[in-house]
């Protein structure tokens, strides 16, 4: 019921990367997609990211979230497709076709840098990478220990939902309204329990004197390494790279290339 | 049990209703797909709702931006920083409004609602803006699409809160 939610813990060097370096290299990424609008640099873009895919080992999560992007892709495609054709004054029709491809590849290169980053960053190492940023430690406890809860939560509804059905509720079937309906007497021990929960948390985190000392201190704390250092500059590089292709280079149109 | 700081009381609150609205809005089957695609989660939104009615606007906020993270950790759809921004911690923080009529549960459930919509719309305009030419009415599109599973979402979420209400659940433990 809850595989996805369990981060897969497969040791890489992506994985071990601290979580501020991909961040930049994300953003990078993110600044580059948007300053070209053709199609070949673009391609060039969400090529170049394959091989860090396939170091952090994690193609087939990545090809579900390709997979799962594919409508908006043809959506973006159809949209621009059609508005371009019927408003736009770019003339040929393979011409329309490239400009709409380009836009839609943009999509892709955005979506495939950011799965990458949530794909090889676990939600540990991003809490801890929020409270060295400054953001204030309670919202970065929230944010850990939330985490940590979902499979004692997960574990249980299941347990309540079994108590009930074990009673008699009927949880499928029935319209609209009667699954709502339905849904209150697994909603209400659910809210309740979790409430109970919490209240224990509070006494556990003040056992253990939380809030005493002012500056907390971390037994792992994240260091800009070797590694990381090295995706800064590589990201430094790419930026770098298409800001001058952007203003010296023009790019052919690819159906300029097949034409002539 | 009653020697707790209330400041940590509302923390560990805050914790357990953003793992348990992890639950009922990702792990939980959706009650109800939409045609177009969204679905309706089940009842979703309430726990968030729910702690800002009990515990008001700040810790409102903070919970539902907690979440919003989360969320997007956990597997969000993120395509820009602003439409992350916007689409995550904003609009599930906007569900904290509700802690700004604690007297009325139903119009703060409205508001908080409401608010999450007004998010979304924005990120929604911003993503056609972003990858669609000139000529296109993003405005009308955006609306309906976020408008019309939000409004369902609200339907139900209102239904639960006030059925909470009536039990006295809103405070309890208090």
């Amino acid at each position: 019921m809850f595989d996805g939610f369990k981060f897969r813990s497969v040791s890489s060097p992506v994985h071990t990367m601290d979580p501020r370096a991909k961040f930049i290299y994300v953003c990078a990424l993110f600044s580059v997609a948007v300053m070209f609008n053709q199609l070949i640099p673009l391609l060039i873009l969400f090529v170049i990211q394959i091989p860090f895919v396939v170091l952090a080992g994690v193609q087939k999560e990545w090809l579900r979230s390709m997979k799962g992007s594919a409508m908006f892709a043809v959506i973006i495609f159809t949209m621009n497709l059609l508005s371009l054709y019927f408003y736009g004054s770019y003339g040929s029709l393979p011409a329309i076709i490239e400009r709409s491809l380009a836009m839609t590849v943009r999509f892709l290169v955005l979506i495939e840098s950011f799965s990458v980053f949530f794909l090889t960053t676990s939600p540990d190492l991003l809490g801890l990478a929020l409270e060295q940023s400054h953001v204030p430690y309670e919202l970065c406890f929230a944010f850990t220990t939330a985490v940590r809860f979902v499979p004692v939560l997960a574990e249980e509804a299941q347990t309540i939902m079994d108590a009930q059905k074990a009673r008699g509720l009927e949880l499928e079937g029935g319209n609209f309204i009667k699954k709502i309906r339905n849904y209150i007497p697994i909603l209400i021990p659910l809210i309740v329990n979790a409430i109970r929960r919490s209240l224990e948390l509070a006494e556990t985190m003040e056992s253990r004197a939380w809030g005493a000392t002012k500056n907390r201190t971390n037994l792992y704390v994240l260091k800009i390494g070797g590694k990381d250092i090295y995706l800064i500059l590589v990201s430094a590089v790419i930026f770098v790279v298409s800001v001058y292709v952007s203003i010296y280079i023009q790019f052919p149109a690819l159906t300029q290339l097949l034409v002539g | 049990m009653s020697k707790l700081s209330s400041e940590t009381k509302v923390l560990a609150e805050g914790t357990v209703v953003v793992a348990l609205t992890v639950i009922l809005r990702d792990i939980l089957p959706p009650v109800y797909h939409l045609p177009q695609g969204g679905s309706v989660t089940a009842a979703g939104m309430v726990p968030l709702l729910w702690f800002a009615l009990r515990r008001g606007l700040r810790a409102g906020l903070e919970a539902g931006g907690v979440y919003g993270l989360v969320n997007m950790a956990l597997g969000g759809y993120v395509a820009d920083p602003v439409q992350a921004l916007i689409d995550y911690p904003v609009a599930f923080g906007a569900l904290g409004l509700a802690g700004l009529f604690r007297k009325y549960p139903v119009l703060g459930v409205t508001v908080g609602i409401a608010g999450r919509f007004l998010a979304h719309f924005v990120s929604g305009v911003w993503f056609f803006w972003m990858y669609a030419p000139e000529g296109m009415n993003p405005v009308v599109y955006s609306a309906i699409y976020n408008g019309g599973y939000l409004l369902v979402e609200l339907v139900i979420s209102a239904i639960v809160i006030i059925i909470l209400d009536k039990r006295h659940l809103l405070d309890i433990y208090l």
